[in-house]
């Protein structure tokens, strides 16, 4: 189908009036108009001629109605396989449709035949042409739009692609694919969630549940049953022990045993007194036997005693006196001993004072010689003080301070100095007598030598004989009063000094120098005669006087003497060792006689003692036979009473076994009747809680419980294969329908690829099988759905895939023309003009309608220019 | 004795068994059927001319039944006062159950008695009847061994009671306490009626297992089942006739296919008539191999039998679904769908695949040919 021509009356702007675009050609025509100048009208309109029936105002009719009112009336004429037809809608007031055959001029049909005959160009119906291909201003083909107009596009894409490739239906599985796919979802839905979990309430989940439940319950029940089987094991056990414990004849067992054990006690403690008392009767009779016998044995002893002790009496007094002679042997001894010490002390003392009165002469003969030594050097050492006085006393009148004979010396040299400085500044005076009156000038009384030199200082007066006296007076060049410091200073010290001029100060000097020496000589001297000084040399003197009192007559060889004295010394040491050794001696007799006395008394008192315990020597046989007799007669019963002890010992029975046979025994009844009642309270206690739990029969509850989980076990593996197999079965028909779409779908690529690579390199395009537009772009690996695109992509990218079913239907033998109403709103100027040689490329067999404002740009697109022009609808 | 003696012989009632495992509805009902089931037997006893009912253990489930259960089973087998019933302890109800024999004791019927101890007891002048009670759950040895020994009068008729395996085929496997098989020989019986298995068997001409009165398993695949036994005398070979007495049939259909068979007509084939089917446990082992569409028709049919009966499952573990491409025609001839099926049928049989996932695979598609037979195709 082409359109040719478009034709409008009373629509928007065009109240009262109309306007027809003519000639609308194959290829591209191009409608470029400023806005408000009515193309989108146009587009509108020529839209709701083929998509808007004529009977209804929808918002898309009422938008075509001018706001003054009036009849929308719109024709085209286009060309079919069929023919030429001219299509007419008019809306509102005096709605009608009418198809005419332009060939004819025949009313091919009219009202809803027409719309009939119109909606079978649009959608392609039964070998009819397909639809057209509309890209509005703004609408990039992909956004929601009215469900009907989107229908009715889908409808023509699908027929395109169908009559290219074989339905979809076919290819997809169509609606029974659908509904399989709804079926398995639904039945998928009925277990798991979209995740995959078992869905909450649904089937597989209360499987799980029950099964859980089940587990629980059969666990819980189990323990029960374990537990009243343990109860009913626990009171078998009690009944068989309590059916034991009550046989008649093991209660008389225990009863005799206990009887006999009763007994047994009894005559074992009856015994038990008896031997008690035999052995008490014993003990009396053998510590009286015991005691009979301790007295003779003791008695016997004491004989026995006093005869050891008078032996030892007589060796203790013989002992004694032989002490005594010892003693007196040894006192004789001792005083000869001392007798020949004192003949020795006497001889010593004589000779000591022999030997010291010879030493005590000759010492007092050195002393006197001594004494006169020293007077003699107390005369020299005075001699040398006085000497020393007199030198010191010199030097002093003589001695000059050393600085003040510089400061002297300093001055005289400063004075000589400063006159010299004069001289040589002072006039000089000298005269050369004519002859004959040589030294006919005196100054100051001395005639003035022919050619002698004078210097002139202060007031000179010559005398010049024959003349007068001439006075000159110098004037001193250094100032006077210098001159007289240093006079006055010179004074000064020559007064301190004591002297009349340098030089004498410089003798006096050299004198006090001469006899500094000569002190310093007679100080050695004196220090060699008095080291000590001379009042040390006189207390010398003075003691040495105070010894001589010894008689200095007294003559002997001390040495002799000495000798004498050293043999007595020798002689008094030997005779006191000797008494030293005879000493021990001494003491050891006094000691032993001490000791041997000692001995002697205490074995006389023992004997004493002894002697009084045994009695008169006449009654002692006698005794020692009363106490032998009284022990042969405690004896006897002795022996007696052992034997019937021992008898006694020999039968006793054990009472403390007897005492624990009772106890057992006795304690086995009781513990018996104990255990009866234990048992019985046990028994009821097993009988409540057995019989709880039979009458809630648990057993067969358990049993129950275990196959109901068994069952729900089975329904959970059911259900997880059931979910399994939906899952698989869904997963195997999502891959293959869409496997399908890709193959519906290739056709339109085909024809898309080559447009898309004018703009977009290496672009693929996903299509939705429901609205079968694209879906989204895939660049570079990136999937984009279509509505993130830009705006200017989205645009071209619809333009595209219209161009590409126009296409499709071109190459089936449906040609549809593609109007385009501003769709490149969004697109740069470089893009347009790639969209521009889609178009054109597109354009050989297509026709192309596009209504643009942007003059400028689409100058550049070349085509059919189409021109308004007013119309009248005829009458 | 007078001529003939002619009793009943059951066992392994389990009164008060539960059911876990089934339908909670279901339940109940065969609670009272194992319940009932004295009443059929005594039907069954005076219809034969039986006057004594021989149990030979396992009349209760538990050791430890509801007093409700016990009393109400002593009160149904006293209100049949014409005929006497012997109950002998199994290993469900052994000796060591006191409580529930002490109980029975206390509230014994006139026409009851326990064989709960190994000793003779006179069931009428001339027949003794020698029981072995199970003295625990496992007693650990041959408990009819005393029998050999059991004196009893010269003529008269030596019946054993016994519960137990005579082989490692008791029903709670692991028995080491076995039954020797030629007790009634080595004894001198001239009947041992034994209890423990629930399918009834023929040991010997003298020794039977009379199998459960009322089946509580798919395992025997054989009606509740009794024993009359009619004895001429004294080592008389007895005369024995197994009798019906289920209320439930427990019916286990066994479907072995070869490929292309018509799935749900054999199970029509099979299925019990309708009147028998509420009272109809059914248990379909499918085994073999199925086209798919047989297949899903077999599950489909099974599924719309299922009310009719009291319970009916569908086991096709075994069942291997075959595949052609044929098949898969009915799901799709082209387009997705067949694209997916043919997917799934390729992982069916990738060897590389896990079992687990093969299986997946193979129901998966199994399901998607019953979706699409609800989506017929246009």
């Amino acid at each position: 189908m082409k359109l040719t021509a478009l034709r409008l009356h009373n629509v928007r702007r065009f109240a009262g009036r109309g306007v027809a675009i003519e000639n609308i050609r194959e290829g591209v025509n191009v409608l470029c108009a400023v806005n408000e100048f009515g193309k989108s009208t146009c587009f509108d309109s020529l839209h709701a001629l083929f998509f808007q029936p004529h009977t209804g105002t929808p918002s898309a009719v009422q938008a075509l109605r001018p706001y003054s009112g009036g009849n929308p009336l719109i024709e085209a004429d286009v060309v079919t396989a069929n023919g030429q037809f001219r299509l007419a809608k008019q809306f509102y007031g005096g709605r009608r449709a009418s198809v005419t055959d332009l060939a004819s001029g025949r009313l091919v049909a009219q009202a809803d035949e027409a719309e009939r005959f119109i909606a079978d160009l649009v959608h392609g119906g039964a070998g009819g042409p397909a639809g057209l291909l509309w890209v509005r201003q703004g609408v990039t083909g992909v956004e929601r739009r009215s469900r009907g107009e989107e229908e009715g596009e889908k409808r023509a894409r699908e027929s395109v692609l169908s009559s290219v490739q074989g339905e979809v239906e076919a290819l997809t599985g169509g609606r029974r694919m659908a509904d399989v796919i709804a079926t398995c979802e639904e039945e998928l839905s009925r277990f798991v969630t979209p995740t995959g979990r078992p869905k909450a309430g649904g089937p597989y989940a209360l499987a799980l549940d029950e099964r859980d439940r089940l587990t629980e319950e059969a666990r819980r029940l189990e323990g029960d049953v374990d537990n009243l089987h343990d109860a009913l094991e626990e009171r078998r056990k009690a009944r068989a022990r309590l059916a034991e414990i009550e046989k008649p004849e093991e209660e008389a067992a225990r009863r005799r045993a206990a009887e006999a054990a009763q007994k047994a006690f009894e005559a074992a403690k009856a015994h038990g007194e008896a031997l008690q008392l035999a052995e008490a009767e014993a003990k009396l009779v053998r510590t009286r036997y015991e005691t009979a016998r301790t007295t003779l044995e003791n008695y016997r002893a004491l004989l026995a005693r006093g005869a050891q002790l008078r032996e030892r009496h007589a060796r203790a007094l013989a002992a004694r006196d032989d002490a005594l002679d010892r003693q007196r042997r040894a006192i004789a001894e001792g005083e000869t001993a001392l007798n020949a010490i004192e003949a020795a002390e006497a001889d010593e003392r004589e000779t000591r004072e022999l030997f010291l009165r010879l030493e005590r002469a000759m010492r007092a003969r050195d002393a006197a010689a001594r004494l006169s030594n020293l007077k003699e050097g107390l005369e020299k050492a005075e001699d040398a003080r006085n000497e020393i006085e007199a030198a010191e006393a010199a030097l002093r009148a003589r001695a000059l301070p050393e600085e003040a004979l510089q400061a002297l010396e300093r001055a005289e040299m400063e004075i000589a100095a400063l006159r010299a400085a004069e001289t040589a500044q002072a006039p000089t005076l000298r005269i050369d007598y004519d002859a004959g009156v040589a030294g006919a000038i005196a100054i100051d009384g001395a005639p003035l030598a022919d050619g002698e030199e004078r210097a002139l200082a202060g007031v000179t007066t010559l005398r010049i004989s024959g003349v007068g006296a001439l006075t000159i007076t110098a004037k001193r060049s250094i100032g006077e009063d210098k001159f007289s410091a240093l006079e006055k200073k010179r004074r000064t010290l020559l007064e301190k000094l004591g002297v009349e001029s340098l030089a004498q100060a410089r003798q006096s000097d050299a004198q006090a120098k001469a006899k500094k020496s000569e002190l310093e000589l007679a100080r050695q001297r004196f220090l060699l005669l008095a080291p000590k000084g001379v009042e040390a040399l006189r207390d010398e003197i003075a003691r040495a006087e105070n010894q001589e009192a010894e008689d200095l007559e007294l003559k002997g060889d001390p040495i002799d003497a000495r000798r004498a004295h050293e043999a007595a010394e020798q002689n008094l040491t030997q005779r006191r060792n000797d008494a030293r050794a005879i000493r021990p001696a001494r003491e050891q007799a006094d000691q032993a006689l001490v000791e041997a006395e000692k001995a002697l008394s205490a074995v006389a008192s023992e004997v004493e003692g002894v002697e009084a315990q045994l009695g008169p020597e006449a009654d002692r046989a006698s005794r020692d036979a009363a106490l032998a007799q009284e022990m042969a007669q405690a004896q006897a019963p002795l022996v007696d009473a052992e034997a019937k002890l021992a008898a006694l010992r020999l039968i006793a029975p054990d009472l403390d076994n007897a005492q624990a046979t009772l106890a057992r025994t006795r304690s086995a009844m009781e513990a018996a009747s104990k255990e009866a009642a234990r048992l019985r309270e046990q028994l009821a206690d097993l009988n409540g809680r057995i019989r709880t739990r039979s009458d809630d029969a648990i057993e067969e509850q358990w049993r129950e419980a275990v196959e109901a989980r068994e069952a729900a076990e089975a329904n959970v593996a059911r259900f997880k294969r059931e979910a399994a197999l939906l899952t698989r079965l869904r997963d195997a028909l999502n891959t293959a329908r869409s496997a399908a779409r890709d193959h519906y779908f290739e056709p339109v690529m085909r024809e898309l690829r080559p447009l898309l690579g004018l703009l977009f390199e290496e672009a693929t395009v996903v299509f939705d099988d429901q609205s079968l537009l694209p879906q989204s772009v895939q660049r570079n690996g990136q999937v984009e759905e279509i509505e993130r695109l830009s705006g200017g992509m989205r645009e071209q990218l619809a333009v595209l895939t219209r161009l590409a079913f126009a296409k499709l239907l071109a190459r089936d033998g449906r040609p549809a023309p593609v109007i385009l109403d501003d769709a490149l709103v969004y697109s740069d100027d470089d893009r347009i003009e790639k969209m521009f040689d889609a178009l054109h490329r597109q354009s050989r067999d297509q026709q192309i309608i596009v209504f643009s404002c942007r003059q400028r740009a689409f100058a550049q697109l070349g085509g059919n220019i189409l021109q308004m022009t007013d119309w009248t609808p005829q009458a | 004795m007078h001529g003939m003696f002619r009793f009943l012989h059951s066992s392994d009632l389990h009164i008060g068994k539960r059911f876990g495992n089934l339908p909670e509805d279901l339940r109940g009902r065969l609670r009272e059927a194992r319940h009932t089931a004295l009443d059929r037997l005594a039907e069954r006893a005076r219809a034969h001319g039986a006057a004594t009912l021989l149990l030979a253990g396992d009349t209760f489930d538990t050791e430890t039944p509801t007093p409700a259960i016990l009393r109400q089973a002593l009160a149904a087998m006293a209100s049949h006062d014409a005929l006497r019933w012997i109950i002998l302890p199994g290993n469900h109800d052994s000796l060591v159950a006191d409580e529930l024999w002490d109980e029975a004791r206390r509230a014994l019927p006139a026409n009851v008695t326990l064989a709960i101890e190994a000793t003779p007891i006179v069931l009428e002048a001339g027949v003794v009847l020698l029981p072995a009670p199970c003295t625990t759950r496992r007693p650990g040895r041959d408990l009819t061994e005393w029998m050999d020994q059991a004196a009893t009068t010269e003529g008269d008729l030596r019946i054993g009671l016994a519960h137990g395996a005579i082989q490692s085929f008791s029903e709670d496997n692991g028995a080491c306490d076995v039954i020797a098989p030629d007790r009634a020989e080595r004894a001198g019986l001239d009947y041992l009626a034994l209890g423990d298995w629930h399918g009834q068997l023929r040991v010997g001409e003298k020794t039977w297992y009379s199998g459960a009165p009322e089946p509580d398993r798919f395992k025997h695949g054989k009606p509740g089942q009794a024993l009359i036994v009619s004895i001429g005398g004294r080592g008389a070979t007895p005369e024995v006739q197994p009798i019906e007495t289920g209320a439930f049939d427990w019916k286990t259909l066994a479907l072995d296919f070869l490929g292309e068979e018509d799935a749900p007509a054999l199970l029509q084939a099979l299925l019990p008539p309708p009147v028998r089917r509420r009272q109809t446990l059914l248990h379909i082992v499918a085994s073999g191999r199925l086209k798919i569409a047989p297949r899903a028709a077999l599950a489909a049919a099974v599924k719309a039998v299922e009310p009719d009966f009291a319970h009916a499952a569908l086991d096709e573990e075994a069942l291997a679904t075959v595949c052609e491409s044929a098949d898969l025609d009915l799901i799709d001839r082209s387009g997705a769908l067949r694209q997916a099926a043919d997917a799934l049928l390729a992982e069916s049989v990738d060897a590389s695949l896990p079992l687990g996932e093969r299986e997946i695979a193979r129901d998966a598609l199994a399901r998607l040919f019953a979706f699409c037979e609800a989506t017929p195709q246009s």
